[in-house]
């Protein structure tokens, strides 16, 4: 990691890095599941796969009021970078989005999506595959889960579990 | 030790996720310099109790780079820099 995205400073708002072949953002908007699609579009690639991950109304059965998620925008910026260069590389892609949403996504609202476009379908799958299992264990972005009259829980990725309680939603 | 305004002679230090709703901040300045191996007990006696319940299972970065805080070679913190706890992370 070169830490090339150093020049986003970290107190501006959520934003964008694009290279060839390249787009990664963090944004507090809708996701835009058209927008990723033509991102990567090309004549060269005969495959596209989008990934969508949308935020799910229970936990362990337990029903979820809403997600909010956090970032350290420049740093999960160069990590989502990071990523794509070497999923890119890894399954010689023609282009490769990834977005993720900030803030309170309500359920069942998009806060990831990945696109990526291939010559051919298989690298295509593989590639979007391993750049979301890339990004849920290493983006430097965080998913505080809200329950209906609970306390919010911080969730971790690495082991799967329910993580620490919060005692205050500031 | 903190300050929420004076950042001269000190290093701004970020909160994320479970380190936030710990200390209830989202960042604030340490006094500089400080040697990175012992940035785990100078927070855990500000806020007792964060060490085990979130410094053990979080990564720590300066200026954007990971360190190694077992490294034989510890960074020191210098006044301006960035250094951030990094919590297990959930995207997706």
């Amino acid at each position: 990691m070169e830490g090339d995205s150093g020049h986003i400073s970290s107190g501006k708002p959520p934003s964008c890095v694009t290279e060839d072949g390249i787009q990664v953002s963090l944004t507090h908007e809708l996701l835009d599941a058209s927008q990723i699609l033509s991102s990567v579009k090309s004549p060269s690639a005969g495959a596209i796969v989008l990934f969508a991950g949308t935020t799910r109304d229970t936990f362990q059965s337990k029903p979820v009021k809403q997600l909010q998620y956090t970032a350290y925008v420049p740093r999960a910026l160069a990590t989502l970078l990071d990523i794509a260069r070497v999923v890119k590389q890894k399954h010689s892609l023609v282009a490769i989005s990834m977005t993720h949403r900030l803030g309170v996504v309500p359920i069942g609202e998009e806060s990831i999506l990945i696109a990526v476009s291939a010559p051919h379908r298989q690298a295509a799958w593989r590639a979007g595959e391993e750049a979301l299992e890339l990004c849920k264990e290493n983006a430097e972005i965080w998913k505080l889960e809200e329950f209906h009259g609970e306390e919010g829980v911080w969730r971790a990725n690495r082991d799967g579990q329910q993580g620490a309680k919060v005692e205050k939603l500031s | 030790m903190t300050s929420q305004t004076k950042p001269s002679g000190q290093f701004k230090i970020l909160y994320f996720a479970s380190a936030t709703s710990f200390t209830n901040k989202s960042e604030e300045y340490l006094d500089a310099p400080l040697n990175s191996r012992e940035l785990f007990d100078v927070l855990d006696q500000m806020y007792p109790g964060m060490k085990a319940s979130v410094l053990d299972s979080s990564a720590v970065t300066r200026n954007l780079e990971y360190l190694d805080l077992e490294d034989d070679d510890p960074t020191i913190f210098q006044a301006g820099d960035e250094v951030a706890i990094i919590p297990p992370v959930s995207s997706g």
